[in-house]
């Protein structure tokens, strides 16, 4: 009995060491959250005050209704990011499924070498791509226009995309795609009438995560698109709002918060599915 | 329906020979067992056959014509995997109709054929079920169904019971066998487990290491293997061997070893005359042995004594499990008789149960 009590005393500090950790993480991660918005809903005066208030005193829907009022087209924003956003997040898995399939299980040479390559190029910085896309784009007639920023956007996703199908794909027992080939299916059938549906909790997670990375570009619409009706919401944010001599924060804060919204309801929307896709296992007859 | 023919089949992984000079006939409607230890190649000669691997060297046909190039989805046949391979995604029903949907069925034809199938096999109340709402034995059903919806030629199964346990893998038997007889198809069945391979096939293929040991009816492998690993391999508990010298002296002829003495019969004296062997490894089933006094011992035709290691005891009868000098035997005895380890022991037996193999090949004299 005594060999107990010191035992249980260990694992008591250890789950509240545990808990310390978790609750420092939260507020870590969430106090700019709260903190984007919490100003949302402050007065001019209040958001810009020195000694800043930890709750808005006089709370106010004002910046939001700026926002709609105001002389900024911010639905053309939102639009134009929800949708550039959305084309990305499809164009990604299109190709991206094809792809990841050739590369999880047909042999040819340079396989390897492809696919570390890919993972090459998702390593560079955003930045090292600029120039090059900006003169593709040029070339190609399609800077200060959504379709180009569609490709941009693309670049970056797809290799992650291909990485990230690669991997839902191998976890698709073989032995279903043989029975498929027995059944006189030719190969691209069989990606699509049995690879594919076993996969769509995979689909559905890099679909998010390529929209999510999509969504948070800032660089490629500041470079890419010069008329600010054509901007997304982040680079709207940093353009629309910092002005010479004062930035409007209520107002800023107010859009950051709308940005974010769409964002946090596609990660739980998919959340569930999400899980299931990264610990997998989902598929397959087991 | 379809006769298969391999002529000197060779499988290369880059410089790993997997199997090498595989010769075999198989007739139409018969139902052969490849049968053999892990990495025998048993499953890989099947995955040839279904067109799934390629082969690198020699002949496969289909009823004369040569299939080595032709794709997996024109050779007419049908497959039950290890892990069943259902379409996890489809019900049961679409399990069965994918593959006739893309023969162009009309719907009305496919929908008779899957309920026909499904009342055979007794699945019919399972057809709108997803497979993982299904037990292992039922997957099983659903997977045998599968394959022979189709009315294939050939139909494959690779090793398709030993997810399922013991008492549910005998009466799966019955039912494959029931199955074969009411289809058309030449089967191929591949198995690591003897008995299932005993019990079920028309012809047995015994394999290791890549190549075909030897082809035959369950009685002609367990009377007459051609070399000491079918000997080891087909039988339960497996024959036990012994070493022993040949000592010839003019027309004379014996076998020689500390712990045994054995009186062989004229026509192995003879086999052994003309083998010219120095060296010989006899072979003893372990029902062939009988336990022995030693005035019993005196009139037998084989007399072999050791020191017992293991008794296992099976209800009706007890495997006594004996070292002697030349190797170790399996005896088959009956309950009563009382052994216990390390108990010395005398085995009789007759001299036409002795199976001779020379001892550097383990290839069987006869």
């Amino acid at each position: 009995m005594s060999s107990v009590r010191p035992r249980d005393a260990v694992r008591r500090a250890t789950r509240a060491a545990r808990w310390a950790a978790i609750v420092v993480a939260l507020v870590v991660s969430l106090a700019p959250v709260y903190w984007m918005v919490a100003t949302s809903f402050k007065t001019e005066l209040e958001a810009a005050r020195l000694a800043p208030t930890l709750w808005p005193h006089e709370p106010t829907l004002a910046n939001y209704r700026g926002l709609w009022s105001g002389s900024l087209p911010f639905l053309a924003f939102f639009t134009n990011t929800l949708l550039t956003c959305l084309a990305t997040a499809v164009a990604a898995v299109v190709v991206a499924t094809p792809a990841a399939y050739a590369l999880s299980r047909a042999r040819f040479r340079l396989r390897g070498v492809i696919g570390y390559a890919m993972l090459v190029f998702r390593m560079l910085p955003l930045v090292v791509l600029l120039a090059p896309l900006y003169l593709l784009l040029l070339h190609a007639r399609l800077l200060d226009t959504h379709t180009g920023l569609v490709v941009g956007f693309a670049t970056f996703g797809l290799p992650f995309a291909v990485w990230m199908m690669k991997g839902f794909i191998d976890t698709v027992p073989i032995e279903i795609e043989e029975a498929a080939r027995i059944d006189g299916y030719p190969r691209w059938q069989i990606m699509l009438k049995v690879v594919v549906p076993l996969v769509v909790p995979g689909l559905l997670t890099t679909a998010t995560f390529v929209f999510m990375e999509a969504w948070n570009n800032l660089i490629y619409p500041l470079t890419f698109i010069t008329t600010l009706e054509k901007q997304t919401l982040p680079a709207a944010l940093v353009l629309a709002f910092t002005g010479q001599f004062k930035t409007d924060w209520g107002g800023m804060m107010a859009a950051a918060t709308l940005t974010t919204l769409p964002l946090m309801i596609a990660f739980f929307a998919v959340q569930r599915s999400m899980v299931r896709g990264l610990t997998s296992g989902a598929v397959a007859g087991a | 329906m379809a006769r298969i023919s391999l002529r000197n089949v060779e499988k290369r992984y880059d410089d790993t020979l997997v199997l090498r000079d595989c010769n075999l006939d198989i007739d139409d409607h018969e139902f052969v067992v490849l049968v053999g230890p892990s990495g025998s190649g048993k499953t890989t000669l099947l995955r040839i056959i279904a067109g799934l691997e390629h082969v690198s060297d020699g002949e496969l046909r289909f009823d004369d014509v040569l299939v080595n190039d032709i794709d997996v989805a024109d050779r007419d046949i049908a497959m039950v995997f290890q892990n069943y391979g259902l379409y996890p995604h489809m019900s049961v029903y679409d399990n069965m109709a994918f593959g006739l949907r893309r023969r162009k069925l009309a719907a009305a034809q496919i929908d008779a054929r899957v309920r026909d199938t499904a009342r055979m096999l007794d699945i019919e109340p399972l057809l709108a079920r997803r497979p993982r709402q299904l037990s292992g034995g039922q997957r099983q059903r659903v997977a045998l169904g599968r394959a022979i919806v189709r009315d294939p030629a050939v139909f494959l199964l690779d090793e398709p019971l030993s997810n399922l346990d013991a008492h549910l893998r005998v009466q799966m038997r019955a039912e494959i066998l029931k199955v074969h007889r009411a289809v058309t198809a030449t089967a191929i069945y591949v198995t690591h487990d003897q008995v299932e391979a005993l019990t079920m096939g028309d012809r047995i293929v015994v394999m290791n290491r890549g190549r075909i040991h030897q082809v035959g009816t369950p009685g002609a492998l367990y009377d007459a293997p051609v070399d000491r690993f079918v000997a080891s391999f087909i039988g339960t508990p497996a024959m036990g061997f012994v070493d022993c010298s040949v000592e010839r002296h003019r027309e004379r002829i014996a076998l020689v070893t500390q712990s045994a003495r054995i009186d062989l019969a004229d026509a192995q004296a003879c086999v052994l005359r003309q083998a010219d062997a120095a060296r010989v490894t006899i072979g003893i089933r372990p029902e062939c042995l009988a336990l022995a006094s030693e005035d019993e011992a005196r009139a037998a035709e084989v007399v072999v004594r050791g020191t017992v290691q293991v008794v296992e005891m099976l209800g009706a009868e007890q495997y006594v499990h004996a070292a002697t000098d030349g190797g170790a035997l399996t005896a088959r005895i009956p309950r009563h008789r009382r052994v216990r380890a390390d108990d010395t022991v005398t085995f009789t037996a007759a001299a036409r149960d002795v199976h001779l193999f020379e001892r550097d090949t383990g290839r069987a004299l006869r």
